[in-house]
């Protein structure tokens, strides 16, 4: 597939730097105040673990208007000295350039492939521009298994806090396991390694006009590994934090993107998906440690509220999704008191399982079938905090193996309604 | 004796020499209604083979039809109302071109005006199917956004856009039908305007309080809420 969306300009760019082993991909927007630190640490990770293989930073933006280019063109180790090398050291190249297509993470991601093809790059890192604890060592985690260890696709393991990234935890990671088979923990993580040969088979992909250009990429990225095959690993990264999210970020539409890139994906490998059943660990890299995680606070009496003004006014659409029973079963959940609301995991499952059906038969347009989702969701994700919310971490980790069983016994049920 | 039966026959002459000219017109509206009858009824069975091998029902029900089909007593499939309707349509079809076969000058202008009239009726119902389904759409996803905006009376502000707009079509269809289109226009601005009025009134007399509230809180220091930090991605 020709790059499309590179400018003439970029060409030129990579054709004076001509090949590379390596090339990173940073996705930015508006993100000069954390960028510089990102640079300097994956700068830092390539001349430690990579002093003798040639690397491109690229960093693709979205049309910031806060000089994060300059930022990254400006941006260098003053003294390697203290990273203590002692190797070689092949020069980081560095390029920063805004992409074109629809604005969003995906977009980015696909200049970055084109940039990795052009350079005939043999692995690949994409990592987010708003990351505060990313270490050098992020840099090995990722690339290894794909340079030395002949892995495909590599995912990040984090630690997070127990309240902190509840679409994967109650939705996308149960339902990618329970569909594929493999226990990929954070498949929507956002910072991934993977082979050349993968990005080149990415560009092959059209879909740079759907979500996936948005929101979805994270999980188009995984999913397309697992389903075609691709050697898949995850490496253990310690602690993700990064930049307080913009307020503005609308939840609806979040869950959106994720959640109708995944069920096309379903749509896309129904093939694939259809056979498996139960799921296996993948190969883990990276020696796991225990990481001090700051406070989440949630206002669960918010949320409560906006999953019972769902019951009181969606009901016909979730009638027409849910069925009479699971409906039923929806509302006893709005008569709970507060401090036992409890949303079963199974009732949860058969939700997913039936948005998901409802997706396939497009029984609504898309937009208004998930976004119907948000007050059910909003109800899982308070009865998860409210369960989890005395735990460890690792119990709570434990709830959400239990919800992932859940999804992968009820496959027969989705298996035989998708028909 | 012969002049009055001849008197008695002449008019009865007349009436078979009638008769005999107008047979053939006769007998070419009965093969037209025949044939057109015979037509409309195969068209309708394919139509339903069709209308099965597309799934219509299946679309009718995620469209909202179904339920509109059902709020209006009509208990039939989908597809067997479409099929029910356009067999009708084509039967009508064919009576007005049988009775246009006659030959009658009366009927002649009744059958031309129903010609010239058809296009409206085509495009109204055009109109009417396209308005509904662009209402349930406009309205559901204003239920949905305010639902998930937290907004109390979400699903009270959708059935207000949901009515308002099916008045706008409805007038939209009376003018493209012709009927009485002066009154429907009339009637249409003063209901439109009357609702904008009424909400306008209802508001600044009645909520007055209201109003001082939301404007006060607006510019008032935002009073501190429980922090939300959850992320959820």
């Amino acid at each position: 597939m020709d790059a499309v969306t590179l400018r003439a300009d970029i060409h030129q760019q990579i054709e004076q730097f001509g090949k590379a082993d390596i090339v990173v991909g940073i996705p930015s927007f508006n993100s000069a105040h954390t960028i510089g630190h990102v640079v300097r640490a994956v700068q830092a990770g390539l001349a430690k673990y990579f002093p003798e293989c040639k690397a491109v930073i690229v960093n693709s933006d979205g049309g910031s208007s806060d000089g994060t280019m300059e930022v990254v063109h400006n941006t260098s180790i003053g003294d390697f000295g203290t990273i203590l090398l002692h190797h070689r050291i092949e020069p980081v190249l560095k390029m920063a350039f805004p992409y074109s297509g629809i604005p969003g993470k995906g977009s980015a991601f696909r200049a970055v492939f084109e940039v990795a093809q052009a350079l005939e790059a043999k692995a690949c890192v994409v990592v987010d521009s708003d990351l505060r604890s990313i270490t050098p060592e992020w840099i090995e985690l990722l690339l290894k298994p794909v340079l030395n260890g002949g892995f495909d696709y590599v995912a990040p393991l984090y630690h997070r806090h127990k309240f902190d990234g509840t679409i994967t935890n109650s939705i996308v990671y149960p339902l990618t396991r329970a569909l594929y088979g493999q226990q990929v923990r954070q498949p929507i993580g956002g910072d991934f390694g993977f082979s050349g040969k993968l990005a080149q088979f990415y560009l092959t992909k059209d879909v740079w006009e759907t979500d996936v250009a948005r929101f979805g990429i994270d999980i188009w990225m995984t999913t397309t590994a697992i389903a075609n095959g691709f050697k898949v690993a995850q490496s253990f990264l310690g602690a993700k934090i990064h930049d307080a999210k913009d307020p503005g970020t609308d939840l609806g539409n979040m869950l959106y993107q994720v959640v109708s890139s995944t069920f096309q994906l379903m749509e896309n490998y129904a093939e694939v998906w259809t056979p498996v059943r139960g799921s296996q660990p993948v190969p883990t890299f990276g020696f796991e440690y225990t990481v001090g995680l700051e406070h989440v606070n949630v206002n669960t009496a918010r949320m409560l509220a906006l999953f019972r003004e769902g019951l009181l006014n969606l009901r016909e659409i979730w009638l027409g999704i849910l069925g009479a029973g699971d409906l039923k079963e929806v509302e006893r959940l709005g008569e709970m008191e507060d401090v036992k609301f409890h949303f079963p995991m199974a009732l949860w499952t058969r939700i997913i399982y039936d948005y998901a059906i409802a997706f396939h038969q497009k029984r609504l347009p898309a937009e208004h079938l998930l976004k119907s989702l948000l007050p059910l969701y909003i109800g899982k994700t308070v009865s998860f905090v409210l369960q989890v919310g005395p735990m460890e971490a690792h119990e709570a980790e434990t709830e959400i193996d239990k919800l992932c069983l859940e999804f992968e016994h009820g496959k027969d049920f989705l298996c035989t309604c998708w028909k | 004796m012969m002049d009055f039966l001849n008197l008695m026959l002449e008019p009865l002459q007349e009436v078979f020499v009638k008769f005999e000219a107008f047979l053939p017109n006769l007998l070419a509206m009965l093969v037209i209604l025949a044939v057109g009858i015979l037509l409309a009824r195969v068209v309708r069975v394919l139509l339903l083979k069709f209308l099965r091998v597309i799934q219509f029902d299946s679309w009718s029900d995620r469209m909202g039809f179904t339920t509109l089909l059902r709020k209006g007593d009509l208990w039939l499939k989908p597809s067997a109302v479409l099929g029910g309707t356009v067999f009708w349509i084509l039967v009508i079809v064919t009576l007005m071109a049988g009775l246009g076969a006659l030959n009658v000058a009366a009927i002649d202008t009744l059958v031309a005006q129903f010609f010239n009239y058809l296009p409206r009726v085509f495009s109204a119902a055009v109109i009417l199917a396209i308005g509904y389904l662009f209402t349930s759409f406009i309205s559901r996803a204003v239920l949905i956004t305010l639902v998930n905006s937290g907004y109390h009376y979400a699903r009270l502000l959708a059935e207000a856009i949901r009515v308002l707009l099916m008045l706008m079509i409805l007038a939209m269809v009376m003018e493209q039908l012709q009927i009485a289109t002066n009154v429907v226009l009339a009637a249409f601005s003063i209901l439109f305007g009357g609702i904008v009025i009424a909400l306008a009134i209802a508001f600044g007399v009645g909520g007055i309080d209201t109003a001082r509230r939301i404007v006060e809180q607006k510019f008032a220091e935002e009073p501190p809420k429980a922090p939300d930090d959850i992320e959820h991605l």
